[in-house]
């Protein structure tokens, strides 16, 4: 499942449950190709291609948050889209209140939509100062609270640093497998409705944790310029780091491993020295 | 890691053994994931035409002498000291893959059922030799300290294998193949087993180094036979395994289910699975080298419990289209670790007098009697026609079970050293 599809999917639990739908009837269609002839019940588009036939009509409602949602028939409840792309064929039709987020929409002439209302969070084509916005007062914040650490709690960055540029692979591992496993474990909990808080918490605490990862992978960078300005050091370590996982990012494949690995060992560190309060150290083995 | 100073010292001889070691058991594995455990299926329901619940029982029988014939020639390896006589277990390894070799040839031709169960009954003797001679190997070729990562290797590369081939799983499509494979080894174990080899020599008394013959967990103590540092292990790996041949060898029965399983028609699905197979393997070989084995048994269940959780879910509320990859990757994420803890676990609960018992009735009682008592409950189950959900809330109940009773049993022994005396470290 696309990652960033996640934060959008969480949405719109939260819409589910505070619209009062029935959970058990929500189906969500992550990946691949699919005709929906009968369903009664929520239905969440996410990274899909997904059909309504000509002469099928399904009850709704509909969340569209990735992929492509055709409706050739109809919807008979509301259509809320928050990305991807919604084309409504002639005699396609939505019998409820299309809600417009952000996405494309292409109608054909012989569309019909009941009522239809948009909000537009984000501009179609956004130009890059906005589109870099989002990284660069996340990098001023993590720098900013990273010199603050740096200079009250050096020591906590010292050990998750320490773990990190001395048990790399270790981190990776333990990184990985808490993120794939609790990534899972939240979601398929947001499912369950009742968990929804949980879930957004934990997934809250997750990202804290990489960022704090962060701070630490910066912290050891700054450490390179043997300056007594710790907290300046770390921020533009910081900095460094977070222009590399961008620069990096640009290449393909290649690029997403080695900025993934890179979080992945932070957050690996930090987990294993408990936040950094306790030095990692690998069970003793003979020879 | 060890193989990096042997590496970089030009040390060729230590090295051969890892060769060697990896070579012998990811072919026995992959032997035992495809011929034995699936082949043998195909052979008596499709071959035979025995119905299921026949085959069920002749799978138990199997196990029950595999086990048998395991402990037998695991206590009288030790008894006898071949345990530590490299050119004593190569002459029976030779034999155990020269046996392996007719049956292999033979699997198309058994067309009775007497026939059949006398070839379960040959497979099954060859199979409890094998588990005490192979797995000691470890402690003749690889040094403690990564015997995690080859364990890791082991299993992540059978599982490869087995993953993209056979496409399908029919005996006699691969009897050939695997009957072509097989002579180079039988040639090589013939000739090493009646000629000495410096080579040889130099291996066969690596044992009596510190950083080999002394399982990691037998220090400063070795571990007993009837104690609870080895029986525990062995009542948790036979829940692992009995848990996941439970669940599995039905989920792969349903055509739901096929599309995202090893027996995908789609090559991209299994390679993805085949991938992920290593991948697991890597991650649990990396923690049982760092980390209390606890916590590789820990990340087992836990990984067990929640892979169940999502079939069941899907299967309660799924819509009936082929389900997403994250729940095949999950599983196979924990059939990794289980598999690369198998390897390691059970030698480095032994030392040179024990290796053969311990790795015959840890393999024995936890791997093969687990996975065989639980593939013909598996097929009984189908059987009887026991609905697929009913079935999964069962292996799901012992998959909870277990998850609750490892702490549970961790801190009562905590208690029962506390009780006697032992210091609240």
């Amino acid at each position: 499942m696309n990652l960033e599809l996640i934060p959008l999917l969480i949405v719109v639990l939260l819409m589910i449950s505070a619209g009062g739908v029935d959970v058990e009837t929500t189906e969500f269609v992550i990946e691949g190709d699919h005709e929906i002839t009968e369903h009664r019940g929520a239905l969440i588009v996410g990274d899909a291609t997904v059909i309504i036939p000509g002469d099928e009509t399904i009850t709704g409602p509909v969340y569209v948050i990735g992929g492509e949602f055709h409706i050739e028939g109809a919807v008979e409840g509301d259509v809320t889209q928050l990305s991807g792309s919604l084309l409504i064929e002639d005699g396609g039709s939505i019998g409820g209140e299309l809600q417009h987020f952000g996405g494309s929409e292409e109608f054909a002439d012989g569309a019909i939509v009941s009522e239809r209302s948009s909000v537009e969070f984000a501009p179609a084509e956004p130009d890059p100062i906005a589109a870099y916005t989002p990284v660069i007062l996340t990098t001023l914040m993590l720098a900013l609270v990273g010199a603050w650490f740096a200079r009250t709690r050096r020591t906590l960055l010292d050990t998750v640093g320490s773990a990190a540029r001395d048990h790399p692979v270790i981190s990776l591992t333990v990184g990985a497998l808490l993120a794939v496993t609790f990534l899972a474990v939240f979601v398929f909990m947001a499912f369950t409705l009742v968990l929804l808080p949980v879930s957004i918490l934990g997934l809250l605490v997750g990202m804290v944790t990489i960022f704090y990862g962060i701070i630490a992978v910066g912290y050891l960078v700054g450490q390179q310029w043997e300056t007594e300005r710790v907290g300046l050091a770390t921020a533009l370590g910081i900095v460094a780091v977070m222009a590399f996982l961008q620069v990096i990012g640009v290449v393909p494949i290649l690029g997403d491993l080695i900025a993934g690995g890179l979080l992945l060992i932070g957050l690996g560190a930090v987990v294993l020295t408990y936040f950094g309060l306790q030095e990692f150290e690998p069970v003793t083995l003979p020879g | 890691m060890k193989l990096v100073e042997y590496v970089r010292e030009g040390q060729w001889i230590p090295l051969t053994g890892y060769l060697f070691y990896v070579a012998a058991l990811t072919a026995g594995y992959y032997y035992n994931l495809t011929f034995v455990q699936l082949g043998l299926t195909d052979l008596g329901t499709r071959e035979i035409g025995l119905p299921a619940e026949d085959v069920s029982v002749v799978m138990a029988v199997l196990a029950f002498l595999t086990l048998v014939v395991a402990v037998v020639s695991g206590i009288t390896m030790d008894k006898k000291g071949w345990s530590t006589d490299l050119y004593v277990k190569f002459r029976l390894l030779f034999f155990i893959i020269l046996v392996q070799l007719i049956l292999t040839v033979a699997a198309p031709f058994v067309s009775s059922v007497e026939a059949f169960v006398g070839w379960v009954v040959v497979c099954s003797m060859a199979l409890g030799l094998g588990i005490p001679v192979t797995f000691s190997f470890m402690l003749d070729f690889i040094p403690i300290r990564d015997r995690g990562y080859v364990a890791a290797t082991v299993a992540g590369l059978s599982f490869f294998a087995a993953a993209l081939y056979p496409v399908e799983w029919r005996i006699d499509e691969f009897s050939l193949v695997m009957s072509v494979l097989m002579v180079p080894a039988v040639l090589i174990l013939g000739v090493i087993s009646v000629k000495r080899f410096a080579v040889i020599d130099a291996l066969a008394g690596q044992h009596e180094r510190d950083t080999f013959g002394i399982g990691r967990f037998c220090r400063p103590t070795p571990v007993r036979t009837l104690s609870l540092a080895f029986i525990g292990p062995v009542v948790l790996m036979f829940g692992v395994f009995f848990i996941d041949s439970l669940g599995f060898l039905r989920i792969i029965e349903e055509p739901l289910y096929i599309y995202t399983s090893w027996q995908s028609p789609d090559m991209g699905v299994r390679l993805f699975i085949a991938v992920l197979h290593v991948v697991g393997a890597l991650a649990a070989g990396v923690l049982y080298t760092n980390f209390n084995r606890n916590w590789v048994f820990f990340w087992v269940f836990g990984l067990f419990a929640f892979t169940h959780l999502l079939y069941v879910f899907d299967i309660r509320f799924g819509v009936g289209d082929t389900p997403a990859l994250i729940l095949p990757m999950f599983y196979v994420l924990a059939v990794s670790f289980y598999t690369t803890l198998n390897f390691a676990l059970w030698p480095d609960l032994s030392t040179t007098e024990t290796i053969g018992t311990h790795t015959a009735l840890g393999v024995g009682i936890a791997g093969w009697l687990a996975t065989f008592l639980s593939t013909s409950l598996a097929l009984y189950s189908e059987g009887i026609g026991l609905p697929f959900g009913t079935h999964l809330t069962y292996v799901n109940a012992l998959s909870l079970l277990f998850i609750v009773g490892l702490p549970v049993l961790l801190y009562g022994h905590r208690m029962v050293v506390l009780a006697r005396g032992g210091t609240a470290s």
